[in-house]
């Protein structure tokens, strides 16, 4: 017969051994049953905790996000004092080229409800899912710009996976049009955020420090215009074939509160025009 | 009520009471990257005075709650909380922690291993791991360790966790 110890010993290292091969067993499973294992653990036991969570960022009044918030609203005010000109230059423009107007959307305004792991910034909570009208496939932006967009939606909830995630791809270009690429998360980091790559540029084009880079609306997920970051410097290059820059974004998820969800076809005030000719 | 009912009553309260700081406090704190990890105080504190098979398993449900909240690699957090929680329970043997400064040590050194287990599970590499290693996951380590202080010099009695005077 054992002693107790020994086999409260057993027992302990029976336990420690079943959790890790559970743990390794769901960090090797199929992405579908990943999502609906943590989707089934949001709407059932961790629902009242994530309530708890909305209520306490919903009611977050402090002064300096008060006066956050004053200063975006200041900049987006200043920003649309021009709006209807260029909206009138907008509309001749394409009656004089034959083009039909801009398709409209809305945009659903969410709170990112932050976690404690350090992976937070690749897939951000939002405290609002389906009953408000987000879908999965959809761009998210902060007034910085681009966010990522929406891996899957729940009826309250619902993931961001946003440009720090590995599997993250948005096909770029320069703000005059005259480069395009694929931009995706490089593990070259600065201590704040981690960095963009515009990769894909071929190498007889070059990009100057400073470049604003914006989505180009290939692929049909982002739509054109939406602001990604700023050129920093070449990443690394291939002799005659391609150059990879360096792209400091825009937006930063592990800072973001706030976000819109943008439905078919919007865009926000303030994001970089739609309408730069390339 | 028994004695030992009575104890593991105060002790589930406690662990209550960190739930509500993670979910209705943390929010409202500074930034999120920094915030005191409640939630993994909590799991250290368990540790401390739990059997190591039973921090294993805490590990586990608190890892699979946060891999639901932030599935950027689904069972990175289950793994690290396993390990951290059955660690911590052994460790607890080693060091006797029965010193305020030694728990709080413990249990920054908790929340950063926790941050390494994570991050090399989910693959993360290069500049993005060191900035993360060695600038925000001590501060998140020492910012949790400062609640856990708090929280043991006010509930040491609550928590059954000897310290020194």
């Amino acid at each position: 017969m054992l002693e107790p110890d020994r086999t409260f010993a057993r027992r302990d290292t029976a336990l420690f051994v079943l959790c890790v091969a559970l743990s390794i067993g769901a960090l090797f499973a199929p992405e579908p049953w990943q999502y609906v294992a943590a989707s089934t653990a949001r709407r059932t036991a961790l629902a009242p905790l994530i309530a708890l969570q909305r209520r306490a960022e919903a009611s977050r009044t402090s002064r300096a996000r008060f006066e956050a918030l004053t200063a975006q609203r200041d900049s987006a005010a200043a920003a649309a004092q021009s709006l209807p000109v260029l909206l009138d230059e907008n509309a001749r423009l394409r009656a004089l080229l034959g083009l039909a107007g801009r398709v409209s959307g809305r945009a659903v305004p969410a709170e990112v409800l932050h976690q404690a792991l350090p992976t937070d910034a690749r897939m951000l909570l939002l405290g609002s899912g389906r009953t408000a009208g987000i879908l999965p496939f959809q761009p998210v932006v902060s007034p910085d710009g681009l966010i990522g967009l929406v891996r899957s939606a729940g009826a309250t909830t619902a993931l961001v996976m946003t440009w720090a995630h590995p599997d993250f791809r948005a096909s770029a270009m320069t703000l005059d049009g005259s480069v395009t690429g694929l931009v995706g998360v490089t593990a070259d980091a600065s201590i704040r955020e981690p960095m963009l790559e515009l990769r894909g540029v071929p190498y007889r084009d070059s990009v100057a420090v400073g470049t604003p880079v914006i989505t180009s609306g290939l692929g049909g997920v982002y739509p054109r215009g939406l602001s990604i970051g700023t050129v920093v410097g070449v990443a690394r290059q291939s002799e005659g074939w391609e150059r990879v820059y360096l792209v400091r974004p825009s937006a930063a998820p592990a800072r973001a509160g706030h976000v819109l969800v943008l439905q078919q076809g919007a865009v926000p005030v303030g994001a970089a025009s739609e309408d730069s000719i390339p | 009520m028994t004695a030992g009912r009575a104890r593991r009553i105060r002790f589930a309260l406690v662990m209550l009471l960190l739930v509500w700081l993670q979910f209705y406090v943390r929010p409202r704190l500074w930034s999120p990257r920094v915030a005191p990890d409640f939630l993994m105080l909590g799991l250290m504190l368990f540790a401390i005075r739990s059997r190591p098979g039973a921090a294993a398993l805490a590990g586990f449900i608190l890892g699979f709650a946060s891999d639901a909240l932030t599935p950027a690699r689904f069972g990175a957090a289950m793994l690290a909380n396993t390990l951290v929680g059955y660690g911590a329970a052994w460790g607890r043997a080693v060091f006797f922690a029965d010193n305020l400064l030694v728990n709080a040590g413990f249990i920054a050194a908790g929340v950063w291993l926790r941050d390494v287990l994570v991050l090399i599970a989910s693959g993360t590499g290069g500049k993005a791991l060191l900035a993360q290693l060695f600038f925000w996951s001590p501060l998140l380590g020492l910012s949790t360790a400062l609640a856990g202080v708090i929280v043991l010099a006010v509930f040491r009695d609550w928590l059954d966790i000897r310290l020194e005077e």
